[in-house]
Order: structure tokens, then sequence, then C-alpha cells
């Protein structure tokens, strides 16, 4: 026992050098020179979580350091957003799984503390998800042309898993494109808001890919249409609302997007880093059958143009939630 | 059934055992952890399954998902602190037993009874899933909304003495649980501008804070080191007291398993209708809220009652009832299944071998409780001068846990103060949570409906399910009325004759 506790001390101080050595040589090494921190705006569980873990996972792999996950969830992903635009002692480690939230938040809350697109560096855009114009299987309409015939002569109800989500914003921008009376029902959740679909209760939805993806292979659901610009390789016969195009439809692409951003003072160089590490994780098998597990399709965009496109939807979901009046005063 | 050699074969690994077990251990720590959840372990483990095989992965989560439900309630029961939600209820008789020197008997009596819900829960999910998945189904905002008119009705019994109090209490709980976003409009309801408010109140340092703080505040006024209850370890359950417990234990899971069956409900008002229904049962109702065992029991049957039947949505639609289900159906598709009725015709083995680890989890539940119950209970016999400061110590961590935000510490603190005025003035807590739960769900399928139905009233009445629950509503006001002028007559009887009273 004696020796076994000697041995333990002496272990500990050999450790103890070993950190204070790595601490007094760490300035003179490239970024990474500690821990990444990345942040995920939203609870435990959600999509934004599971693929922040699995990122995290893979890119400790790419980048000499560890990757830590924190949850810091409130007000639709715009507390931790607000927090890292402050940024702070370690915002030279700390990164962001950004998503539609960030957009769309800054067009639903208008008093935040921070500009969405100049306040931050855009690193990666990891994954896309489109959403899918969904009706129950039941439903007299079978094209998309048909829904917005109908919806001119009688108000349709659209179910959404919460204001502000892209799915609810999804449906207020089809009714703002296509002129259309509909009522948007909300739910908590996802979850929540499926059965009002697959029962009827709701007459359509704009719901996330993976979601509604199981029930219209089981037929329980017809797809009208996808939301990406691309038809998605998952629904290949299913067409874009962009290539329908009447009713203003081909003004209508939009995903789920998730990607990663950091604080405006974020070093070049670690973006430089970040992104060829990124790279080397989104060209991993482990990383491609997650998205594909999850109907996605991988990010195309990164710095510049990752910026460019967030400007863009934070102008367009800017114009959608003034004429659907869901903007907070 | 020719697949049954493969069935087993496919569940008698001894990585399967070990998910289980492991699993089990880890929920009923983490659940008695006040602030961590079952949820949140869940979604931790999560990242750790992706490289087992598909069976053990499912059964880890649904391990910690069945141990945190029971564990959350020996917190809940010890030192006045629920470990997660469910366990809110669980505690109002689970604590005054402890004082009263009886915290064994009463983590006893809430294991069984968990593992008794769980495994009617199991046997629900494996025999009726899609019997009940159909229902689930046609239980839209309207039968959602009567639902709740119907707890309603049966959870005013739980507002014993002043009716007043009762009232004030409810009608602050719904107050509270106006805080955060309209959920139609998105506008902002009585957050004062303050974004920590948006997604309204934090429901566990609200439990934490109403509980636990008033106890430290309470000890620390009188200023005297109370004589210890000792005898923690004190008796079990005895076999007459399971057996009158039973029926209460029995209805309280298949409150359990109705609830849990539809998605978005949830553990924790199942808790409170069962106990709510065991104590309007009850023979003497006043020793509820007391310290009495059955209180416990019907407490845990309801909540551990939802666990099973949580999966009957997932498995046979594809559709998550809570988080917890939501993370579980993510690992699913991880390993390239997809949970709904398709699943059920291409992996039948698989299933049936999850069927058999599902009903295990239930046996290892019993032993791991009871072997968290003999360390746990030695808590009771700590002298409060040196567990207090430890429970606080807990409080604070807890309720910055949830969102990682020192504003839920605030929160919980103002709870805190909320509870001790509560207690002093005998305003009772447990209507001011039911406001707290029901309030919102109410007030959503009502407006849910509405908007369905492009505000035409005659929605509410669509249906056999929105029927039956009219009636039993109406019932149930009926029944309330005639217990009130029966009891009015016969007081009045007794102040005519007052030799006879008494």
């Amino acid at each position: 026992m004696k020796t076994f506790l000697k041995a333990l001390s002496a272990a500990t101080c050999g450790g103890a050098v070993a950190m204070a050595l790595s601490v007094s040589t760490a300035h003179a090494e490239e970024w990474p020179t500690d821990d990444v921190r990345l942040v995920v705006p939203y609870a435990p569980g959600g999509t934004t979580d599971v693929l922040s873990r699995r990122v995290a996972d893979l890119l400790q792999d790419e980048i000499d350091a560890n990757v830590i996950v924190e949850n810091r969830p409130g007000a639709g992903s715009t507390v931790a957003t607000g927090r890292l635009a402050r940024g702070g002692r370690d915002a030279d480690h700390t990164i962001l799984m950004a998503s539609p939230g960030h957009t769309i938040g800054a067009a639903i809350y208008p008093n935040l503390a921070y500009d969405p697109v100049e306040d931050f560096v855009f690193i990666q855009n990891m994954i896309d998800i489109p959403n899918v114009m969904v009706v129950p299987a039941d439903s007299p309409y079978n094209s998309v042309l048909e829904f917005v015939e109908a919806a001119k002569e009688q108000n349709m109800t659209f179910s959404h898993s919460g204001v502000g989500s892209s799915i609810h914003m999804s449906g207020e921008l089809f009714k703002t494109l296509t002129q259309t009376n509909m009522t948007a029902v909300p739910f908590a959740g996802s979850g929540a808001a499926l059965p009002a679909l697959l029962g009827g209760d709701v007459d359509v939805s704009f719901e996330n890919m993976p979601t509604v993806f199981s029930h219209i292979q089981s037929g329980d659901l017809k797809a009208l249409a996808v939301t990406s610009a691309e038809r998605s390789e998952y629904l290949p016969e299913v067409p874009t609302l962009k290539e329908i195009g009447e009713h203003n439809l081909d003004q209508f692409v939009t995903t789920a997007w998730f990607g990663l951003i950091a604080h405006e003072s974020f070093p070049e160089e670690a973006t430089e880093t970040m992104q060829e590490a990124l790279n080397k994780v989104m060209e991993r098998e482990e990383f491609l059958s997650f998205v594909e597990q999850l109907g996605a399709e991988p990010g195309t965009v990164a710095g510049d143009e990752f910026k460019a496109f967030i400007a863009d939807e934070v102008a367009r979901w800017d114009k959608v939630a003034a004429e659907a009046g869901i903007r907070q005063e | 059934m020719e697949n049954f050699t493969e069935v087993l074969q496919l569940f008698l690994a001894t990585e399967n055992f070990l998910a289980i077990a492991i699993g089990v251990v880890i929920g009923v720590t983490v659940g008695s952890i006040p602030g961590l959840t079952a949820t949140m372990a869940v979604a931790l483990a999560l990242p750790f399954t992706f490289s087992m095989e598909p069976v053990a992965a499912i059964l880890l989560l649904v391990g910690i998902y069945k141990g945190g439900m029971y564990g959350g309630s020996i917190t809940a029961i010890l030192i006045r602190t629920p470990g997660s939600p469910a366990s809110a209820c669980t505690l109002l008789d689970g604590y005054p037993m402890a004082q009263q020197g009886e915290a064994k008997k009463a983590l006893k009596m809430a294991l069984y009874s968990s593992v008794i819900a769980d495994f009617i829960s199991n046997i629900a999910l494996i025999f009726f899933a899609a019997y009940l998945a159909k229902i689930a189904l046609n239980f839209g905002a309207p039968e959602f909304f009567w639902l709740i008119c119907f707890s309603l009705t049966i959870i005013i019994s739980l507002a014993s003495g002043s009716m007043i109090k009762g009232l004030i209490a409810a009608l602050l709980g719904i107050l509270l649980s106006l805080v955060g976003l309209d959920s139609v409009f998105g506008s902002q309801r009585l957050t004062f501008g303050n974004y920590n408010l948006m997604d309204s109140i934090s429901f566990i340092p609200l439990l934490i804070g109403l509980f636990a703080i008033p106890e430290i505040i309470e000890f620390y006024r009188k200023k005297v080191v109370p004589h210890l209850t000792a005898k923690a370890s004190g008796a079990g359950v005895s076999w007459a007291e399971l057996k009158h417990s039973l029926k209460s234990i029995i209805r309280g899971s298949l409150i359990g398993v109705a609830i849990g069956a539809i998605p978005g409900t949830g553990a924790t008002a199942a808790a409170f209708i069962s106990y709510s229904d065991a104590k309007r049962r009850s023979p003497h109702p006043e020793r509820f809220g007391k310290g009495e065992v059955e209180g416990v029991a019907a407490s845990e049957a309801g909540n551990n009652g939802v666990a099973g039947a949580t999966l009957i949505p997932l498995l046979s639609l594809g559709i998550p009832g809570d988080v917890i289900t939501a993370i579980i159906l993510g690992a699913f598709m991880v390993h390239g299944l997809t949970p709904g009725p398709l699943m059920f015709q291409e992996n039948l083995t698989l299933i049936y071998a999850l069927f058999l680890g599902i009903m295990l989890s239930s046996v290892i539940l019993l032993f791991v409780g009871n072997a968290a119950i003999r360390y746990f209970s030695l808590i009771a016999d700590i002298p409060k001068a040196i567990l207090f400061p430890i429970v606080l110590m807990f409080c604070v961590y807890g309720a910055y846990a949830v969102n990682n935000d020192t504003f839920d510490v605030w929160l919980m603190l103002a709870f805190g103060l909320l509870g001790y005025v509560f207690n002093r003035t005998g305003i009772p807590a447990a209507p001011f949570l039911i406001g707290f739960i029901l309030g919102p769900m109410f007030e959503d399928n009502l407006r849910r409906s509405l908007l369905i139905g492009s505000n035409d009233l005659s929605i509410f009445m669509r249906g056999p399910i929105t029927w039956f629950f009219i009636a039993l509503t109406v019932g149930s006001i009926l029944l309330a009325l005639y217990r009130f002028m029966t009891s009015r007559h016969k007081a009045k009887r007794r102040a005519d004759d007052p030799g006879k009273g008494a």
C-alpha cells in the first residue's frame, strides 16, 4: 500500500511538472493552444446537440486539442449567441454551432445586442437539411399547384414545431409568396406536431426531412415538394418548390443549415486550421453515414460565402417576420 | 414462433446485460442528483452508443431513462429536493415520512411501486402497442383539452384544508406559467424584456427552491439543532402495506400508461393525477400530505407507468413523445433503424430482443434500487447542521446545471422565499405546481383546437373520445358536488344535534 501511495504521489508530481511545461511552451505553438469549447445554443437532445457531439468527437482527431461540448439553451439560441458576441478571454478557442435560429432569431427579436452578420466569423457550414412540404395520405391534394388553388379559396392550416422554427417560417414564407389563406398551428416540438398531421387535423406542414422521411416511405404522408434548391437524393421524384416556379415559388429556397461560427476576434490562422480540419471531418465515413441518417447533405459554403449566405437569410426572414406580424416590439 | 432462437441469440449477449445494468445504475445516480435529469444523462450517453451493437445501445439509454425515473424520488424523500421534476409529487408524503423516521419505508415503497408500474407499462408496450398507438393518433388538440379538464376536476381534491388558499396557490401557478413567449404569436408575456425569461420559468430551479430552501431557512431560523430523527434505516415496507397500496399502484400505473402513450404530456402530470386519484378514493384522505405511504406509492406508480408507454408511439409510429424518446429515436437512426410500422415488419427479431431487455430492466431496477436505498438512507442519519449546508450547495449547483446559467440560481432562491412564505401562511404547494404544469397545456390545447377548427366550437365535440372525456368531466364535477352537499348536510345535522357528533 505504501509503495502504491508513493508511486501515486510521484506520478502526480510528474504529471504536474509535465503540465507546467506544456503550459510554458504553449505560447510558442500554433493554434490551438488550449481546449476548444463548442457551444450548443440548445438543450441536449436536439439535432443541433447530436450533430455537435458527433462533430466534436471527430474534430478531436484532426486538431491537437480536446473539443468540449457545452449546452447553453435560451430564447431560441439568442442567449448563447449573445454571449459569444460579447467575446471574452477564451473567445479565440470558442466556437458555436449555429442554425436557422441564428438568422430567424435576428428577425423576430429586434432588440438583440449583436449583429448576426458582422459580429462573427463564419467558419464552415456543416450540413443542410431540406424541409419537405407534406400532406396527410388521404389529403385531396396531389400537387403543390392543386394545393395553392384550393388555399386561395379556403383557409388551410399548417402545423409547426414552435414560433420562429424553420418549419414555422417556411410556412409563413409560403403563405406570403403564394398570397394564400393559411393559419399557423403551433406545437411544442415536431414530436407533438406530427400526430396532428398524420391524423389529418392540419392540412399541411413544412417539416424537416428526417422527421417525416419514414412516414413518406410508409405512405402515411404525401410529399408534394422539397424546399432545397436541388432535388433531394432521398426523394428524387419529388420536385423542388423552385422548379414549380408559379405563384412566386421560384423564390422559395430554404434549408435548415447547421454551421460553426466564432467571435469576430477569432484569429485568421485558427479559422484556417479549423476549416482544414473540418474538411477532413466532412470526408470521413463516420460523418457521411451520420449525415445520411439525418436525411441531410454535407454543407458546401465556408468563410465569406457562408457569411454572404447568412446575410441573405437575415434579410429574407426579416421581411417574412414583418409581413407575418411575428416580430416582437 | 420460429424466430425465437434468433431473438434469444440477439438478446443473450453479455454486452446487453452490461448495458442495462450500467444504464440503470447511471440513471438512479443521476436521477438522485438535483438538477441532473435523466434527459441530460441520456443525451450525454448517446455518443457512447454509436459504436455499440443496436440492441445494447438502445437498452443502455432505456436503462438510464428508467433508473432516472426512480432515482429522482430518493432525494425527494430524504432531503425534500426532487432529483427530477417527475418526483416532485413523491415528496409530498415521502418527506414527512422521512421526518417521522420512516425514510426506509418511503424509499422501499417508492421502489416497489416504481418496479410494479414499470412492469405494467412494459406489458402494455409489448402487447397493446399497435392498439394504443392508434388511439394516440386520434388524440388531437380537442381530446387533449378535455383530458386536461378532467384531470383538473380530479385535482380539486388536492386542495385540502382551505379552498381559498388552494385557489390562490393554483392561480399563482398559472400566472407564473404564463411567463415566456406566447405560443401562437411569439410575443413576450411577463418577461419584462429579460431574455432569460423568454423560454418561460425553468421548472427545476422552481422545484428545488420551492421545497428544499424553506426547510433550510426554517432550520436556521430556529437556531437549535433538532433531535435527530434517527432510525433512518427503520422498518421497510410490510407485505400488508404493499397489499393495501396495490390498488392505487395498479391504477397509477394505468394512468401512467395512458398518459405516456399520448405524445406530449409527461411523467410529472401523470404522477400528480395518480396521486390525486388515490387521495380521492382513500377512506382517510386527510392523511395524504402528512406521510401517507399510499401517497408515495401512487405518485411513483404514475411517473414510472409513463416510462415504458412513451416507447409505444416511438416504436409503432416513429413519434417521440418527449425529449428522452427523441434522443432514443436518434440512437435508432444512427444504427440505420427507423422506428415506425415498417420496423415491425423488417426488424421484428430486434424488437423482441429489445422487449426482453426492457422487461429485464425492471428486475435490474429492483436490485439496483435496493442497493441504493441501503446507502442513501444513511443520509437521514446525518445531523442536519452538517447535512443542510451540503444540501444548499446541491441546490445551487442543481439550479445552475440546468442551463449553465447563474440566472437560474437567483430564480431558485426567489422560489425558496416564495416556498417559505407558503409554509408560513399555510398555502399548499401542490395546487401551485398543478397550475404551473397543467395551465399551459390547457391554454395551448384550447387555442390549438380553435385554430384547427377555425374558431368553430363544434370541434370540442367531434368524436367518441371527446364525448367520453366530457362525460367523465361532468361526472367528476357532479360527484364532487354530491360529496360537498352530503358533508355539509352531515355537518349541519351534527350542529343541530351536538350530543351525537364530534
